[in-house]
């Protein structure tokens, strides 16, 4: 049931594939790059975020007016303030259409949990920030955000006071909060690119960043919305005048709408919960020796005699498991007796792909469970066979 | 009319993640519609050995492809680009050798699409069809012997290095008086 619906899910995956592939060509389907157009995003809010650094006070007293400052009086400041903000929407739309696509189209399998799982960490990361980030105009909204946020802590059994406090500097509203939160928006986000660079690592030529096409196109359509559209803050917060109604961004605060719905301590559980299926997803439904047929080759083997040591297999394997050693002795085959290194495919990171059977042009890896010999054999039954 | 036919016999080498087998293959292997055309599955594209398809053409095949999912869209990672480029440069190993380079292509479909899978295949075979004469230039000496060479070039295919020059000077001196 559930899995057939996760395969009506691929299908439809794939049938917005073809849809966009006949409008775009396959080179600029955005929906191949939507891991490097998320990256794209990323940069353009570290980059304008720095210039917001400058100008930005973390204070009960100068943190709106600061804001304001930027907005009527610094060069550009409304223009970059709105890239900020359409860039972190279109941040979180990056990554969840990144999400939902790997998801469907099982793009976790094998050695790519490793992926996956920093993926998810920098989902619930890239959300936190955004969080934080509109705690730190201190309109009404950001007042709203923080008593939510904190009643919501609050209701947890045992720790929450002690998550509220530690959070927000104290119960209530204290001088830490919003330098709290200015560091709380920066470091996790530096801690993003350590994620990031988990999020690499296994990959070989990782698609890091969009087509030139679709950096410039993205990057207009942040500045064209921070022209047309641009930012406000609601009213400065005070203590005095509660704000009635949460004016919401539904890419970052979704969660804070469920509030209407759920009790607090509810919602805190469905998104334990959410995240912690997430992390789950790749080690549910492991795929069935049916499943898998023939990609159930058995780890690529090296053959020893042939090895060249010529690092075409070390330079087209997807998931870096093959590694060149200094070679302990000559290969047996004449191209193979000058040979300095040695081919060595790490068990634990080949998924039985083969495609390091295809790089090799002197014969020296084999699927051991699909050889050589029987793809020939299959060739020559097929080529026999009256047509 | 006469294109339909002539029915050139073609091997293709089919990625597991790319066009869905279920109803246009049959049991032997063979396409539904196409019954000259034998569909032998692979892990991914990139498993495919460019020397593979030079084997088939040596051993009665006229045409031979590779099909992957849509570029860009690789499971693994780049596996149909790797195929692709692996082909381009094979169309001129071929040529050198006087097979024809059109008798080996590749073709990118995603796992929904067979019917466009289908009509790129049969688009294949007909421009194989059209294709003129054999489909490996006999060797000089092949008119005196027919039956000669397609069991003896297996064994050339096979060991793939050099099979031109290393069958050309150990078997021409004898056969070449026969002729």
């Amino acid at each position: 049931m559930y899995k057939r619906l996760l395969r009506r899910l691929l299908g439809w995956t794939l049938a917005l594939d073809v849809w966009v592939n006949r409008v775009y060509p396959a080179d600029f389907n955005p929906l191949y790059y939507t891991g490097g157009l998320s990256n794209l995003f990323l940069t353009i809010l570290v980059l304008s975020g720095i210039f917001l650094f400058f100008y930005y006070v973390p204070s009960f007293n100068d943190a709106y007016t600061s804001v304001q400052f930027i907005t009527a009086e610094v060069p550009y400041g409304q223009i970059i303030r709105g890239i900020h903000r359409y860039a972190a929407d279109g941040f979180i739309i990056a990554i969840l259409l990144h999400f939902f696509r790997n998801w469907f189209t099982e793009r976790f399998r094998f050695s790519r949990d490793e992926p996956w799982i920093s993926g998810m960490m920098l989902l619930v990361f890239a959300g936190f920030i955004g969080v934080t980030g509109y705690v730190l105009v201190w309109d009404q909204r950001s007042a709203l955000l923080v008593a939510m946020t904190g009643n919501s802590l609050a209701s947890i059994p045992l720790v929450g006071g002690w998550l509220r406090s530690a959070l927000f500097g104290g119960t209530g509203l204290t001088n830490l909060l919003l330098p709290r939160m200015l560091y709380l928006h920066i470091g996790p986000a530096v801690f993003l690119y350590i994620l990031l660079w988990w999020h690499y690592v296994r990959i070989r030529h990782p698609k890091v960043w969009p087509p030139a096409v679709w950096t410039l196109f993205a990057l207009g359509i942040v500045m064209l919305l921070a022209g047309v559209l641009p930012v406000t803050s609601q009213p400065p917060a005070s203590a005095l005048s509660t704000p009635g109604r949460l004016a919401v961004d539904w890419f970052f605060l979704l969660p804070y709408v469920g509030l209407k719905y759920l009790p607090p301590l509810g919602l805190i559980l469905v998104g334990a919960v959410i995240v912690a299926y997430g992390l789950y997803i790749p080690y549910q439904l492991p795929e069935t020796e049916t499943e898998l047929g023939i990609r159930d080759s058995g780890v690529a083997q090296v053959i020893d005699a042939n090895c060249t040591g010529c690092e075409l297999c070390y330079y087209d394997c997807p998931y870096d498991a093959i590694v060149m050693v200094p070679s302990p002795h000559p290969g047996v085959t004449k191209a193979a007796q000058a040979r300095k290194l040695l081919a060595v495919v790490l068990e634990s990171r080949c998924v039985e792909c083969g495609i390091c059977i295809g790089a090799c042009p002197f014969e020296a890896l084999e699927l051991p469970r699909y050889l050589e010999r029987d793809i020939h054999e299959k060739v020559l039954s097929a080529c026999r066979s009256e047509t | 009319m006469t294109a339909d036919a002539r029915r050139p016999r073609i091997v293709g080498f089919l990625c597991d993640y790319a066009v869905s087998r279920e109803g246009i293959v049959r049991e032997d292997g063979t396409m539904r519609d196409l019954p000259n055309v034998t569909l032998i599955q692979v892990p991914c594209s990139g498993f495919v050995r460019p020397a593979w398809l030079e084997f088939a053409l040596r051993n009665g095949a006229e045409g031979a492809f590779v099909c992957g999912c849509p570029l860009g869209d690789c499971f693994n990672r780049l596996g149909n680009n790797l195929i692709g480029d692996r082909v381009a440069q094979m169309r001129r190993r071929l040529e050198r050798q006087k097979i024809h380079p059109d008798r080996v292509a590749t073709i990118y479909h995603g796992l929904h699409e067979q019917a466009e899978f289908v009509a790129a295949v049969r688009a294949f075979s007909e421009r194989v069809a059209a294709l003129p004469g054999p489909v490996v230039p006999a060797p000089r000496t092949a008119a005196a012997r027919p039956p000669a060479s397609p069991t003896r070039s297996p064994g050339t295919g096979v060991t793939g290095g050099a099979p031109g020059p290393a069958a050309g000077p150990g078997a021409p001196p004898g056969e070449q008086e026969g002729g």
